[in-house]
C-alpha cells in the first residue's frame, strides 16, 4: 500500500525529519567532549519510525549508513520500552560496527503512544582493551577493547549507573568518555523535543503517515536508479592483500542479481573469517553495499528504510564480509569496508559501464603513533587516516589526495599536529604519477613522510600494497602504496601494509598511498591527459 | 553638510542610496557586468548625485574567483608542501558521489614552487633560506610571466624572517606579493595558504579596478572613495596589504549590516535578518551585534578572515519548481535567474517562486518595480499548469504549494542559524529586505515562533544604505599558541602583543584618515588544551583569571558545559580598530526620499481592494508605502507596495509604522 503521496508535504517532510537528525548531530558535535567527535565529526544520527524503520539521517561517515537499522533492530529484544529509556551498545555482533563506535537507541513518546526511535552514534577515542585508540592488530575481539551488548543506560530517565561504571572503569580516559556519553544524550533530549514539537504541529497519526511516505517516496527514487541496471547477473572478485598474520590474498566475491527493481548481493565465495582483524561484521558489509546504492542517488535525496527495500544480501556465515564472534574486527571497519565497495562497484560496472568509476585508493591508510613525548614529558598517542586518489569515471580525470567512499574525516594541519606531539611532517605531497592512465587518468596517491623527534612505537594498517586500485573499459591500473622506513642513517627498509614497529628519535617513516585506476582508453600517447 | 553615497553592485541591478544631511535619495539602475565601475559612475551622472564620499560594495573580486579571472598567480612555500593548496583537509565535497569532484586549486601544480627552508614549532630555524635560492626562483617567475605572487612557509606565523625575505625581494623586483605573515599570521597551513593566495590572486584586479573607479570619481569631483569588507566595515582603498581579500565576501555584509542599524534605531538588537534575492537567501542572527565567523569559504577555499556570519540557502525568487522522479515537489537551487528570469517575465517557461506569487495576487502585475515591467499572469499560470496536473489541484493549490516548499528551505536555514545554536527564535525580530523576503516574513515567523517582523522603509537598497553607515575598520590577529598561565610574565607577553596589534590597529586608520573617536576592541581565540577549535572572547583585561571565567562562560553557552579546571590555551589575539564612517542617524523618518518627520494620523491610504490567495481568497487591501506615514496601522491581509519589494501581511497579522519609517508586524493573539 502506497501511503498518502502529497509532493508538497513529501518535500516539507523531507526537510522536517531531516532537521531533526541534523539538530541531534549538531548538539552531539557541539558538546561532545573529544576532537574525534568535535572535529574529525566521526558520528551519524537518525530517526527511526515506530517499527524501527529508518526515517532520516543526517550521516557524516558513510560506514554508519547500514548499521544504524541493525541497532535498533538489536534494541528490540529489550522491549517494551518506557518513555526516559535509553539502550547503549557497542557489539559488533550486535547491532555495532568495531567497539569503538558507541551507539544509543531510545524510544520517543507522545502521551504514551511511541512516536519511533532516535540513534546516534559516535566514535569514542578508546574503548579499553590492549592498546590506546582501541584499534590494535588484535586476534581476538576481546582484546580490542570493552564490548557492550544491547543494555539500558537510561532507565525511565533514571542512570544505570553501575553499568556506567563497569564501563567507565575499562576505558582509558574515564573523564572524556562520560562527557561523550552525556554528548550523545543530549543529542537525544534534543532530537525527542523536536520530534514532539512535529507532533505538536501536525498531530501523531500525520507525522506517522508523513514517516511511511518518505520511505515510499526514497523507495522509488531507489527503485528509478536500480531499474537503470539491466536485468541479469553480474560478478566480481577482488582481494585483501593479506590479513596481516599470512600472506595470502583474502578474496571477496560477488554476484550481483539484477531483476525488476531489485537487487541481490550474494557474497557467497568470499575468503572464510581470518585470525586478524580484518574481518567486516554483517553491518559494515551492509553498509558498503547501501553506500554505492545511495551513491546511484542524487545527493539530496532522502537517506531512509525506502532505499534500502529493494535490497537484498547473502552473506555467508564466519566469513571475512560476516565475521562471527569472537573474532577482531577494527580494520573490517576501515578496510575490509572499501573493498567491499570496490566489489560491488566493480560488478557494477559490467552493468552500467557508462556510469561506474574505476576503483578509487581502497584503504584509509591508518597510522598510530604512540610514545613517550620528551620535550613534554608525557605519553602520547596519535592516530591518523590518509586519504588516495580517487578511481576515474566517464566524465573527467580523478581527485587527486583525498579521503574516498567509506570514510570523509578530514586531515589534522602539519602546524597542529608539530604543535602537539613529538615528530615533524617532511612532506605531504601530491604522489605524482600514482594514478591510473586512460581517457580520464585516476586520481594521485599522497605522501605523508613522518620524522620521529622521540623514539616512538608505530601501527599501520593499509591496503592495495600489492594490486594497485584497477582500471575500467583500458584504462589502466593505480599504483599500489608503499611504506618505508628510513633509519637514521638513511638505510631505507621496505614495510609489510599491516605492522606494528618501534622506531628510533631521527627515523622518517614514509607513506606512499595508492592512486585511482584510469578509466577509458587513452586518446593520447603519454597515456594521461594534461591537468 | 556632508554627503556619503552607498554603492552596492548586484548582478543585475545597482543600487544607489544617498544620504545627504538626513535627506535621503534612492537610485536603482542596470548594473554593467563588463565593467561594473561604468554602471557606477553612469548612475552618479544619471541621479545627480555629487556626494563627498562614496562607500562600495563590489564583486569584482568575487566574480575573478568564481570565474577564475584573477591574475596569473605563483606559490612558494616550503619544501615537501607546495600540494597543500591541493590537498586542503582531503575531504570531498558531497558524501555520496560516484565521481567527486571540486573546483580545480587557484594556482596549478605547474605554477607552485618550493624553496629550502623549514622553521621548528617554536619558530626556530632548522633550515636557513639561502638568498641565491630565493633570487634564482625569482629570475625563473620574472622568465614565466607571472602577475601576482603569494608564499606561505611553514610556522611563518611565528617568524617571518623567510617569508620577510622572499616579499622583499620580490618588492623590490616590482613583483606583486602576498606574504602569509602580513594576510594571515595564524596557524593551520592550509587555510593560511589559501587565503594568501585568494589574496595574491584577486589583488592585481581590484587594484586596476578601483584606480578606474577613484579616476572616474575624481573627475566628477567625488574626492573619497571607501570599499566595503567583509566583516561589515569599510576601508579606504591601498588600505591595508590584504585589502583585496576582505572584499570578496563583502556581498551579503552591507545587507545585514544595514538590517541591523535600522533594527536598533528601531529598539531592536536581536534580530533575524532574511535577505531574499532571485537565487538564494541569506539568513543572519544578530543577538545584540553582528556577528563574524573566520570560517568562511568560496567555491570550496578557505577564506579565513573575519566575515559576517551570514548562511545561504539557494532558495529566492527565481528558484525553480519541478517534481522529482519520487514524485517530491522540490524548489531550487537551480535558478532561472535574470535571464530568461521567471515566466511572468515573459521569456522562460519554467515556473519559480514569483510565477506563484503572481498567481496568488501576492504580486501586482501592473506594479511591479513601480509599474516600469508589466508581468504576465498568464504566463505565469501556463507554466504552473503542468505541476497543478502532476497533483490533481488547480493552478492556485500548485502555486501555493511552490510558496510552502520554499517556506520550508527557508525555515530550515533560520533554524540552523537560530535553534540549532541555541538561541530561542522567540526572543528576535525578523527583518525582511531583498526584493522577495517581505513577501514571505511573515509566514515563516509564525512557523518558527517569532513574534515580530520589520521591514526597513527601502528594503531593496538596504544594503546600500548599510554601506552608507558603514563604519571604518581593520582587523589585526597575531598567532600565540601557547597555554595561558597567571604568572605575570605571561600577561607582560600578551599585553605587548595586544599593544603592537593596537599601535597597527591605529596606524592603519590614521593612513587613512581617521584619528578621532577611534574605538578598539581586543578579543581572544581559547580553547581548552587538545582541542582544535576556538572560540573567539571579546576580552576588557588581560588579566588570565578575567578572561578564562569569560571563555568558560562562553563554552558552557554555545556548547552547553565548561570545565574550569582545565588548561587553556590563547590561540591568538585579535584588535579591531573602527571609527565612524559618515554621520549616518535614524532619528527622523526614512520613507523613501521623504525628509520631513510624518506625524501620526489615522487614515491610512489605501488603494484598492483585490481579491489574493491565503488560506483562501480573502478581499485585500493594497496599500502605496510611500504614502504610509509614521503611526499609521494597517491590518492584514494586505498588500504594501513599492518600488522593489512587495509586502504580505496575512490574515491574523496587524501592521503599524514607527518613527522612522519601518513597518513593524505582529500577529494578533
Amino acid at each position: 500500500m502506497t501511503a498518502h503521496s502529497d509532493p508538497t508535504a513529501l518535500a516539507v517532510f523531507d526537510a522536517l525529519f531531516a532537521s531533526v537528525a541534523e539538530e541531534m548531530g549538531v548538539t552531539l558535535g557541539r558538546t561532545a567532549h573529544s576532537p574525534n567527535i568535535k572535529e574529525r565529526k566521526d558520528y551519524s544520527c537518525a530517526v527511526f519510525d515506530a517499527k524501527g524503520k529508518l526515517v532520516a539521517q543526517a550521516a557524516h561517515i558513510p560506514v554508519h549508513l547500514g548499521a544504524m537499522p541493525m541497532s535498533v533492530e538489536a534494541a528490540m529484544p529489550l522491549a517494551p520500552f518506557a518513555p526516559g529509556d535509553v539502550i547503549i551498545l557497542n557489539d559488533p555482533y550486535l547491532g555495532g560496527t568495531h567497539l569503538p563506535d558507541i551507539t544509543m537507541v531510545s524510544p520517543v513518546f507522545a502521551k504514551s503512544q511511541l512516536v519511533g526511535y532516535l540513534v546516534s552514534r559516535a566514535h569514542h577515542a578508546d574503548v579499553g582493551g590492549m592498546a590506546p585508540g582501541s584499534m590494535p592488530l588484535a586476534s581476538e575481539l576481546y582484546q580490542e577493547g570493552l564490548i557492550i551488548p544491547p543494555l539500558h543506560l537510561l532507565r525511565r530517565g533514571k542512570r544505570n549507573e553501575e553499568a556506567l561504571s563497569l564501563l567507565l572503569r575499562n576505558v582509558r580516559t574515564p573523564d572524556e568518555r562520560l562527557g561523550d556519553l552525556d554528548a550523545q544524550l543530549s543529542a537525544h533530549r534534543t532530537g525527542e523535543a523536536r520530534l514532539l514539537e512535529l507532533v505538536d504541529r501536525y498531530g501523531q497519526r500525520d507525522v506517522a503517515r508523513q514517516m511511511v511516505a518518505l520511505q515510499d517516496y526514497a523507495e522509488r527514487l531507489t527503485r528509478a536508479a536500480i531499474r537503470q541496471i539491466p536485468n541479469g547477473e553480474y560478478a566480481f572478485e577482488d582481494f585483501l592483500d593479506d590479513d596481516g598474520e599470512s600472506d595470502d590474498l583474502v578474496p571477496i566475491r560477488l554476484r550481483l542479481r539484477s531483476r525488476g527493481g531489485r537487487l541481490h548481493f550474494d557474497f557467497t565465495g568470499s575468503a572464510p573469517e581470518r585470525p586478524t582483524s580484518v574481518n567486516a561484521v554483517a553491518a559494515v558489509t551492509r553498509s558498503a553495499v547501501y553506500y554505492v546504492v545511495r551513491c546511484l542517488l542524487d545527493e539530496d535525496a532522502p537517506t531512509n528504510d525506502g532505499c534500502l527495500r529493494p535490497i537484498s544480501l547473502t552473506l555467508p556465515e564466519a566469513s571475512v564480509v560476516n565475521a562471527t564472534p569472537p573474532r577482531a574486527v577494527s580494520a573490517g571497519n576501515v578496510e575490509t569496508s572499501q573493498r567491499i565497495v570496490d566489489v560491488v562497484l566493480g560488478a557494477l560496472a559490467k552493468a552500467l559501464p557508462d556510469r561506474i568509476p574505476a576503483a578509487s585508493a581502497g584503504t584509509m591508510n591508518n597510522v598510530t603513533i604512540g610514545g613517550h613525548d620528551d620535550e613534554r614529558d608525557r605519553p602520547f598517542a596519535y592516530y591518523e587516516t590518509l586519504g588516495g586518489g580517487a578511481g576515474a569515471g566517464p566524465s573527467d580525470n580523478a581527485l587527486s589526495a583525498l579521503h574516498t567512499h567509506m570514510t570523509n574525516t578530514m586531515n589534522t594541519p602539519v602546524e597542529a599536529l608539530e604543535l602537539s606531539y613529538p615528530f615533524r611532517v617532511r612532506e605531504y605531497s601530491i604522489r605524482r604519477r600514482s594514478g591510473g592512465s586512460g581517457r580520464n587518468a585516476g586520481g594521485d596517491g599522497l605522501v605523508r613522510e613522518y620524522e620521529f623527534v622521540s623514539p616512538a612505537q608505530v601501527t599501520i594498517v593499509g591496503e592495495r600494497r600489492k594490486r594497485g586500485a584497477w582500471g575500467l573499459r583500458a584504462g589502466t591500473d593505480g599504483k599500489p602504496g608503499r611504506d618505508t622506513l628510513i633509519e637514521p642513517g638513511g638505510k631505507r627498509r621496505a614495510l609489510p601494509s599491516k605492522r606494528s614497529f618501534s622506531v628510533q628519535k631521527g627515523a622518517r617513516l614514509r607513506i606512499e598511498t595508492p592512486g585511482g585506476g584510469g578509466w577509458g582508453r587513452s586518446r593520447t600517447k603519454t597515456g594521461k591527459k594534461q591537468r | 553638510m556632508t554627503s556619503v553615497l552607498g554603492v552596492d553592485v548586484g548582478g543585475t541591478f545597482t543600487d544607489f542610496l544617498l544620504w545627504e544631511d538626513g535627506e535621503l535619495s534612492v537610485y536603482k539602475r542596470p548594473s554593467t557586468p563588463d565593467d561594473p565601475s561604468r554602471g557606477v559612475l553612469a548612475g552618479l551622472d544619471e541621479a545627480g548625485f555629487s556626494p563627498d564620499e562614496v562607500v562600495h560594495g563590489s564583486t569584482v573580486a568575487t566574480n575573478a574567483v568564481l570565474e577564475r579571472k584573477g591574475a596569473k598567480t605563483a606559490l612558494i612555500t616550503t619544501k615537501g608542501f607546495r600540494d597543500v593548496l591541493a590537498i586542503g583537509r582531503q575531504t570531498r565535497p558531497k558524501l555520496y558521489d560516484l565521481e567527486p569532484n571540486r573546483p580545480p586549486p587557484l594556482i596549478p601544480d605547474t605554477r607552485r614552487f618550493e624553496l629550502n627552508e623549514r622553521l621548528d614549532h617554536h619558530g626556530e630555524t632548522l633550515e636557513k633560506l639561502s638568498k641565491r635560492d630565493v633570487e634564482q626562483l625569482l629570475d625563473k617567475l620574472v622568465k614565466r610571466g607571472i602577475d601576482s605572487l603569494a608564499v606561505c612557509f611553514l610556522f611563518s606565523f611565528l617568524n617571518p624572517a623567510h617569508e620577510r625575505m622572499v616579499l622583499d625581494a620580490a618588492r623590490k623586483r616590482g613583483i606583486a606579493c602576498s606574504a602569509s605573515f602580513e594576510v594571515l599570521p595564524e596557524h593551520r597551513e592550509y587555510e593560511r595558504t589559501s587565503t594568501t593566495v585568494l589574496n595574491a590572486y584577486v589583488a592585481p584586479v581590484v587594484e586596476r579596478y578601483l584606480s578606474r573607479l577613484s579616476e572616474g570619481l575624481a573627475s566628477r569631483g567625488v574626492g573619497g572613495l571607501r570599499i566595503m569588507q567583509s566583516n561589515g566595515g569599510s576601508a579606504r582603498t591601498g588600505a591595508t596589504a590584504s585589502l583585496a581579500v576582505r572584499t570578496v565576501l563583502s556581498g551579503p555584509a552591507g545587507g545585514v549590516a544595514g538590517a541591523f542599524q535600522v533594527a536598533k534605531a528601531a529598539g531592536q538588537d536581536r534580530i533575524i535578518t532574511l535577505d531574499m534575492g532571485g537565487t538564494s537567501t541569506d539568513v543572519c542572527l544578530c543577538d545584540g551585534s553582528v556577528p563574524f565567523t573566520s570560517e568562511s569559504t568560496i567555491d570550496g577555499m578557505p577564506l579565513r578572515i573575519p566575515t559576517v556570519d551570514v548562511h545561504t540557502v539557494g532558495a529566492g525568487g527565481g528558484s525553480i519548481a519541478r517534481i522529482d522522479a519520487g514524485g517530491a515537489l522540490r524548489v531550487g537551487p537551480e535558478s532561472a535567474g535574470a535571464d530568461p528570469g521567471p515566466a511572468c517575465y515573459g521569456k522562460g517557461t519554467q515556473p519559480t517562486v514569483t510565477d506563484a506569487h503572481l498567481v496568488l495576487g501576492r504580486l501586482r502585475p501592473d506594479r511591479f518595480l513601480g509599474g516600469r515591467m508589466e508581468l504576465s499572469v498568464a504566463a505565469a499560470r501556463r507554466s504552473l499548469k503542468p505541476l497543478a496536473r502532476s497533483f490533481g489541484g488547480d493552478v492556485q493549490e500548485a502555486a501555493r504549494s511552490v510558496v510552502r516548499v520554499a517556506d520550508a528551505s527557508m525555515e530550515r536555514a533560520l533554524r540552523v542559524i537560530s535553534v540549532e545554536r541555541g538561541h530561542d527564535p522567540r526572543r528576535f525580530t525578523l527583518v525582511a529586505f531583498g526584493g522577495a523576503g517581505p513577501l514571505h516574513a511573515c509566514q515563516l515567523a509564525e512557523s518558527l515562533g517569532i513574534p515580530r517582523v520589520l521591514v526597513p522603509p527601502f528594503p531593496g537598497v538596504l544594503s546600500a544604505f548599510g554601506m552608507a553607515a558603514a563604519p571604518v575598520t581593520t582587523d589585526h590577529v597575531q598567532a600565540l599558541l601557547s597555554t595561558v598561565d597567571t604568572s605575570a610574565a605571561f600577561q607582560r607577553r600578551l599585553d605587548r602583543v595586544i599593544e603592537r596589534l593596537e599601535s597597527q590597529a591605529k596606524r592603519e586608520l590614521a593612513s587613512q584618515g581617521y584619528t578621532r573617536r577611534v574605538r578598539i576592541s581586543r578579543s581572544l581565540d581559547l580553547r581548552y588544551a587538545g582541542q582544535s577549535y576556538e572560540l573567539t572572547v571579546p576580552i576588557a583585561s588581560t588579566k588570565a583569571t578575567t578572561y578564562s571565567r569569560a571563555f568558560h562562560a562562553m563554552h558552557r553557552r554555545r556548547y552547553g558545559h565548561s570545565d574550569p579546571s582545565r588548561a587553556v590555551e590563547v590561540v591568538s589575539a585579535r584588535v579591531r580598530g573602527e571609527a565612524p564612517g559618515a554621520p549616518v542617524k535614524l532619528d527622523r523618518a526614512l520613507s523613501g526620499g521623504k525628509s520631513k518627520p510624518l506625524p501620526g494620523s489615522g487614515r491610512t491610504p489605501r488603494i484598492e481592494r483585490v481579491p489574493v490567495r491565503f488560506d483562501r481568497e480573502r478581499q485585500t487591501w493594497l496599500y502605496e508605502r510611500s504614502e504610509l506615514k509614521s503611526g499609521d496601522r494597517l491590518r492584514g491581509p494586505a498588500l504594501v507596495l513599492q518600488l522593489d519589494a512587495t509586502t504580505v501581511i496575512p490574515p491574523g497579522w496587524h501592521g503599524r509604522v514607527d518613527r522612522i519609517g519601518n513597518l513593524i508586524l505582529e500577529q494578533e493573539r
